[in-house]
């Protein structure tokens, strides 16, 4: 009895806060744009960045699905590769204080160097603003923008949705293929993909 | 959790050890529950023994404590289902994990199918004819899981074990667990009633399932069973129809190709769950 009045409730709220839910940024529509502070005290603006590819890398050093690539070395391996050829990569921390992933300045530079992580910048985001504004959904979460300032990526870093870092020899690493895709100008084969790690840890989330 | 739990566990001992009853208590049906991040998890077999050419169930239960959780087969928007590696003795053949309804949870745009609590995951296990009777039998499994709170999640594995004599005749179940595996086939989503239908058609950005009962169904949730297929965190649609009910599911942004069926859980409430493998409709254009 209780439970259904729990629901009610519950059902009315949902049908109340739907309206105002802004919808994730869709495969080759404008990305939205955003001003973000990195942890090397910098701010970048996505409309500074026009010309260039961006690469969006959701974040949290403690996921168990974010250490699978960093302490195998492939996210950084990607990084250097992709920002050597002109990507602008930033590594975003969505993680609310008190939440796992929540990091200060000092202690992210302190990250990056210890695991030789070579982003453009890692855009601290503790309101979440950034990642609601794409609605990010998982550590990691990869979202591709062209020199257009057009999303032509979302989704997961490779076709193995797991925690072991063994699977990575025989992924299809998507963020790699959709570069090179773009790059060479083609078509990206697979622009979407379902993201896969643990939730974001948005401040005021109820799990 | 885990304290009181291995309290129990030395007080079973000692009262075995006290009395001499140790072997024929039959406390060999399950393993002690293995300590894993913010719980315990151990296997349970719903038989005393294993017979050649009989089917037999086990069940891999977790105890977590309050505030953490697990994942459904499909976990939602984020996280991964427990994976079970199975060490089985010659002419054991485990089968497919049997997954209990979920719940949903989560906040606005990140939603998951979860288990918290207490939760029994069936598994069948069927002993070849030709198995040969032995007074102990070790059935092995190496479980995988992620579990998270709302701050955290934090990778879990365990070695578990379970051993069973196995006898030349037709297996008895073990009462001291009985009440424990009637409650977890409870939970087990059914095949509806024969007499249901369910179809599904597409539109634009939805799918619309209706479901025809024979009767006006008061409330329904749709769990999908495959992933990125509608949209986790969008309300469904929900209409109570004079034989049945009609929903109305947004698709998921992560679906690119027509898919030909679509398959969930259909939760009734009060714990009735039903199976659903609906034919989909290809999507109409209006003239």
């Amino acid at each position: 009895m209780r439970r259904s009045a729990f629901a009610l409730i519950a059902g009315a709220l949902i049908l109340l806060v739907a309206p105002l839910l802004i919808s994730a940024p869709k495969i080759g529509e404008p990305a939205p744009d955003f001003s973000a502070a990195a942890s090397n005290g910098k701010t970048y603006h996505l409309t500074d960045l026009r010309g260039k590819f961006v690469v969006l890398e959701w974040h949290n050093n403690g996921c168990p699905y974010t250490r699978k690539h960093y302490e195998s070395g492939n996210m950084q391996r990607l990084q250097k590769e992709w920002t050597a050829k002109g990507v602008e990569w930033f590594t975003v921390i969505s993680s609310a204080p008190g939440t796992q992933g929540y990091v200060t300045a000092v202690q992210e530079n302190a990250y990056l160097a210890k695991m030789g992580a070579a982003p453009t910048a890692a855009l601290l985001d503790p309101s979440g603003d950034l990642g609601h504004l794409y609605d990010a959904k998982t550590t990691p979460h990869m979202i591709i923008i062209n020199p257009q300032g057009v999303v032509i990526y979302d989704g997961a870093i490779d076709d193995h949705p797991t925690s072991d870092a063994g699977d990575i020899p025989n992924s299809k690493n998507y963020v790699q293929a959709a570069l090179a895709d773009a790059m060479a100008g083609r078509p990206v084969t697979t622009a979407v993909s379902r993201p896969y790690g643990c939730s974001v840890k948005y401040a005021g989330a109820s799990h | 959790m885990i304290y009181s739990m291995s309290r129990h566990t030395r007080a079973l001992l000692s009262f075995c050890l006290a009395l001499g009853l140790c072997f024929l208590s039959g406390i060999n049906h399950s393993t002690f529950a293995a300590s894993i991040p913010h719980g315990t998890v151990d296997l349970v077999a719903e038989n005393s023994w294993i017979a050649p050419g009989y089917g037999s169930t086990v069940g891999l239960h977790f105890k977590m404590e309050p505030g953490w959780h697990i994942y459904w087969v499909n976990p939602g928007d984020s996280g991964e289902p427990p994976k079970i590696t199975w060490q089985l003795p010659q002419g054991l053949v485990a089968g497919e994990m049997q997954w209990p309804a979920p719940h949903k949870m989560g906040a606005s745009t990140i939603v998951n199918y979860v288990y918290d609590g207490d939760v029994v995951l069936l598994i069948p296990v069927n002993a070849a004819a030709s198995i040969a009777p032995t007074s102990q039998a070790k059935l092995g499994a190496m479980v995988r899981f992620l579990i998270c709170s709302d701050q955290m999640c934090v990778p879990g594995k365990a070695q578990l074990s379970l051993e069973l004599p196995v006898r030349a005749r037709p297996p008895a179940l073990d009462s001291s667990v009985e009440s424990m595996f009637t409650a977890a086939r409870a939970k087990l989503p059914q095949s509806a009633p024969a007499s249901w239908k369910f179809s599904a058609r597409e539109t634009r950005d939805s799918f619309v399932v209706d479901v025809a009962a024979g009767h006006a169904i008061a409330q329904a949730y749709f769990y999908p069973l495959v992933e990125s297929q509608i949209d986790n965190a969008a309300p469904q649609g929900f209409e109570a129809t004079t034989l049945g009910a009609r929903l109305s599911l947004h698709k998921s942004d992560q679906l690119v190709n027509h898919i030909s069926r679509l398959k969930g859980v259909l939760e009734l409430g009060h714990g009735e769950a039903y199976l659903v493998d609906a034919p989909v409709a290809a999507a109409t254009r209006k003239p």
